[in-house]
């Protein structure tokens, strides 16, 4: 098992390596770019280029300056930001908690909602399995930022009166925080729910074949008990596993949520520095929830082969 | 016990049907534009932020402009975009995934590590950071969404060929001296088909999405040229003022999205390719 | 004590109806043991799953007929009482021990929850009496080993597993499907002699289905011969094996060249 774990991670290794080289030479290619922005203006005198070359190590040669921003960011230095001259890591701290709230909350609607909608598909066939893949195949087609907009429309022009908008910090009002964070968590989670369904579906299917429900069956146990301790139970594992996996479309989709609910996450954070050009804000937040997701990724795999050692047969 | 459902095949070839005539109307708007919308996309009026009327049929955005001529003008914009970005995919997935899977070892190793890289990026933060680098046009879009979407594509590529290279036909075309990669490209590729299909249509879908949400949060193609993403974020804007200009953009967006999804679906059932 | 008269079963495959047993008809008497014997597709398994009403996952069939169980036809019953019979009265061991249990549950708990549903017992009485169950079916450490996975067992502890959980009701009429076909040839002397230990000791009636004439010779009194959703011949077992009058009763005793070893070992 340990063993295990060390090798998943140690694979994990050149592909961090990799994914810090594209975020560091992403921003780095900008041709004159970099320190224009970094001095903030587009008009500037030689002299304040070659300044801020000299102060962001720029005029170094390009592995150097690589090797020393990846010491940096693994010491938890991820540069200072342009726009507020503030560390990237004590702005962006906040943000990311925000943003896995919000995450949190949208992968366990979409775990609930999906579930729920697989299971009356796979065991009710007929009509109700047409009705939720037709659902599906309409749920995949609405962009989450579509139906952000559609929900923000609606509530926002007919019901203004519950004001839910308005983003409340979860230290100044734990419940308040959530119910705010409520509707955005129903858009971010209505796509990636229909992965959940799907793989619902094909997981009781799997799982109702098995002889063991047969036997279930031939016990002559109540179809309640059969539901929860037989199917369910073998079902989820798999379930839950690719409920974890959509944590890359959560992070994405969170950028587009958090900026028509004007919620102060991660995704709001990057939306903000892509418009100010915030280069070493937008390097930190590739980087970080790059390395959130493959690590996540890990996670899943060791925890479904503790699981599976107990499922799989031989 | 249960009704008795239509055949898989059947229903897949009903909802390729479908979806192929969705494409059409699709494509017939694209290639017509210009010349079957009633107004000029970029022609203004006195008549701004007006909900539907008789004159304009979806009503018109802040400075007067009719909102069905910059829907139909703005889709092909979208959708050319979709294609040629994802064309542009499919055909460096098809050069990585085949090279990978046909050739096998040290080769495949090293493409398959160097797409893993791409992989590990959530797609849409990665085509937001290429694009924030590259400045939102046209080219540089088309060549972000080209990017993100190679990796997935190569895979679905390689997974058949690893198998289909080790059938009996493709010894047998060796045998009597077919070249390898002529072989790769006659006998193998053509047996990996019906999943590359399924991909790609999925994909496309995929497509709409990142460039409709790009160009929503501002990346998309510069003003003024008219763009789903765009008009949608902007009747957001003023959704208060007019709240029913949301629908057009948002009705196209899901009507080009539903179209690859409905595809997707068909050819799948129709060619029997597994869910996953 | 079960009288099964002109039973069909029609599986619905897309649309087409294709019938798979055809008006057969058999008895079961109390006590007694009764074997089930022909090639794979000739009925048996869909007939003794029949008597369960036991639709396999997804698929759906049609049953005709009569099943009378103590004068009662099971065909009539409504699914609540139905399953009031199933596992209570009539219990089923099935071909592969491997996939039979629920790889999340522990084999303790597979008994438990069986016991808790019919016999109304609470949890620390079904685990006692599911502890006595393991010991009786040979499980060695039964206190422990009910709390582990069934992936901690053996293909043949499975399947000793699965019969404890037949019989921890002490059902009148136990069926047992192809109870020995998945396990090594050693382990299924073993299972079926279980099988026989346990019949007497209950006092129940065992109808038992095999393409293998191996298994039923020592085990079972009377033989029904099946093929193609027809019984083709039937009778006493030393008589049948003596003097078959069908052809394919002749082919399948043929294709048996083991039969006096199994028989000595049996």
């Amino acid at each position: 098992m340990l063993r295990m774990i060390l090798v998943r991670l140690a694979l994990t290794v050149p592909i961090l390596l990799g994914v810090s080289i594209v975020a560091f030479g992403l921003m780095r290619a900008l041709p004159g770019d970099f320190v224009l922005a970094a001095a903030g203006t587009n008009t500037v005198s030689q002299e304040v280029i070659d300044t801020t070359r000299r102060q962001l190590g720029l005029d170094r040669p390009i592995w150097e300056q690589y090797g020393i921003w990846l010491q940096n960011a693994l010491s938890g230095d991820l540069g200072t930001s342009f726009a507020t001259k503030k560390p990237v890591v004590s702005e962006l701290l906040p943000r990311l908690a925000v943003t896995a709230e919000l995450t949190l909350m949208a992968g366990l609607t979409a775990l609930a909602f999906g579930a729920t909608t697989g299971l009356a598909s796979a065991r009710l066939r007929g009509r109700t399995d047409w009705a939720v893949r037709g659902l599906n195949s309409l749920l995949l087609a609405v962009p989450n930022f579509v139906i952000a907009t559609l929900i923000v429309l609606l509530f926002g022009l007919y019901f203004p009166t519950i004001g839910i908008f308005n983003y409340v910090p979860f230290a100044k009002d734990p419940l308040g925080n959530i119910v705010s964070l409520l509707l955005p968590a129903i858009s971010l989670a209505l796509t990636v729910s229909v992965t959940v369904s799907e793989n619902t579906r094909a997981a009781v299917l799997e799982v109702s074949s098995q002889d063991y429900v047969m036997v279930a069956r031939a016990k002559g146990l109540l179809a309640r008990t059969i539901l929860g301790n037989y199917l369910v139970r073998n079902a989820l594992t798999p379930v839950i596993t690719v409920t974890g996996l959509q944590l890359a479309a959560l992070l994405g989709g969170s950028i587009l949520i958090e900026t028509i609910f004007t919620i102060p996450g991660m995704g709001q954070y990057l939306f903000d520095s892509v418009t100010r050009r915030d280069y070493p804000v937008i390097q930190g937040i590739v980087l970080v929830s790059s390395t959130i997701v493959l690590l996540m990724n890990v996670l899943v795999d060791i925890a479904y082969a503790r699981v599976d050692a107990r499922v799989s047969y031989e | 016990m249960s009704e008795p459902a239509p055949r898989p095949r059947h229903r897949g070839q009903v909802m390729v049907a479908v979806g192929v005539a969705m494409l059409a109307t699709l494509i017939l708007i694209m290639i017509l534009g210009p010349s079957i919308a009633p107004y000029s996309p970029s022609a203004t009026s006195p008549n701004s932020l007006d909900g539907p009327t008789a004159a304009h049929w979806l009503g018109t955005d802040s400075i007067g402009r009719d909102l069905l001529s910059r829907l139909i003008v703005g889709g092909r914009g979208t959708l050319t975009i979709t294609f040629v970005a994802v064309a542009l995919a499919l055909t460096a997935g098809l050069i990585l995934g085949l090279t990978s899977g046909y050739i096998g070892g040290k080769v495949d190793l090293i493409i398959m590590r160097l797409l893993d890289v791409v992989f590990a990026f959530p797609v849409f933060l990665l085509a937001i950071a290429v694009v924030a680098a590259l400045g939102p046009t046209v080219k540089n879009l088309i060549l972000t969404i080209a990017i993100v979407y190679t990796p997935a594509m190569a895979r679905v590529v390689r997974a058949p060929v690893l198998s289909i290279k080790r059938w009996d036909h493709v010894e047998a075309a060796r045998s009597v001296g077919v070249g390898e990669f002529a072989i790769a490209l006659r006998h193998v590729l053509p047996m990996a088909i019906s999943p590359i299909l399924v991909q790609t249509s999925l994909i496309l879908a995929n497509t709409i999405f990142t460039v409709t949400a790009l160009s929503f949060l501002g990346l998309g193609p510069p003003p003024p040229d008219p763009n789903w993403g765009s008009m949608l974020a902007e009747a957001r804007q003023f959704m208060e003022l007019a709240p029913l200009t949301v629908i057009g953009p948002a009705v196209a967006i899901v009507f080009a999205s539903l179209t690859f999804i409905v595809l997707a679906n068909g050819l799948r059932e129709m060619l029997d390719v597994g869910s996953r | 004590m079960l009288e099964v008269r002109d039973l069909t079963a029609t599986f619905n495959r897309e649309g087409t109806p294709s019938q798979v047993v055809n008006r057969i008809a058999f008895d079961i008497a109390p006590g007694e043991a009764v074997g089930f014997v022909g090639e794979s597709g000739s009925g048996k398994s869909v007939t003794a799953r029949a008597v369960m009403r036991l639709a396999p996952e997804g698929s759906s069939i049609a049953w005709g007929g009569r099943i009378l169980f103590k004068g009662q036809d099971l065909l009539a019953l409504d699914e609540r009482q139905m399953r009031d019979v199933r596992g209570r009265r009539i219990a089923m061991v099935f071909q592969d021990p491997m996939a039979s249990l629920n790889p999340v549950m522990t084999v303790g708990q597979q008994i438990d929850d069986m016991l808790m549903r019919h016999m109304g017992l609470s949890q620390g009485a079904a685990r006692k009496r599911t502890i006595e169950l393991l010991a009786q079916v040979g499980i060695r450490d039964p206190e422990i080993r009910a709390d582990d996975y069934p992936h901690q067992f053996s293909g043949g502890m499975r399947q000793r597993v699965l019969i404890a959980i037949a019989v921890s009701c002490q059902p009148d009429l136990l069926i047992a499907d192809e109870p020995t076909t998945a396990l090594d040839v050693t382990v299924q002397a073993q299972i079926l002699r279980l099988l026989m230990r346990l019949r007497k000791e209950i006092g129940m009636a065992l109808m038992l289905i095999t393409h293998d004439f191996g298994v039923i010779a020592g085990m079972v009194e009377r033989v029904y011969v099946m093929h193609r959703g027809d019984i083709v011949e039937s009778g006493q077992v030393d008589a049948l094996f003596a003097d078959p009058k069908h052809d394919y009763t002749k082919a399948l005793l043929a294709a048996v060249p083991r039969i006096e070893t199994a028989r000595r070992s049996a």
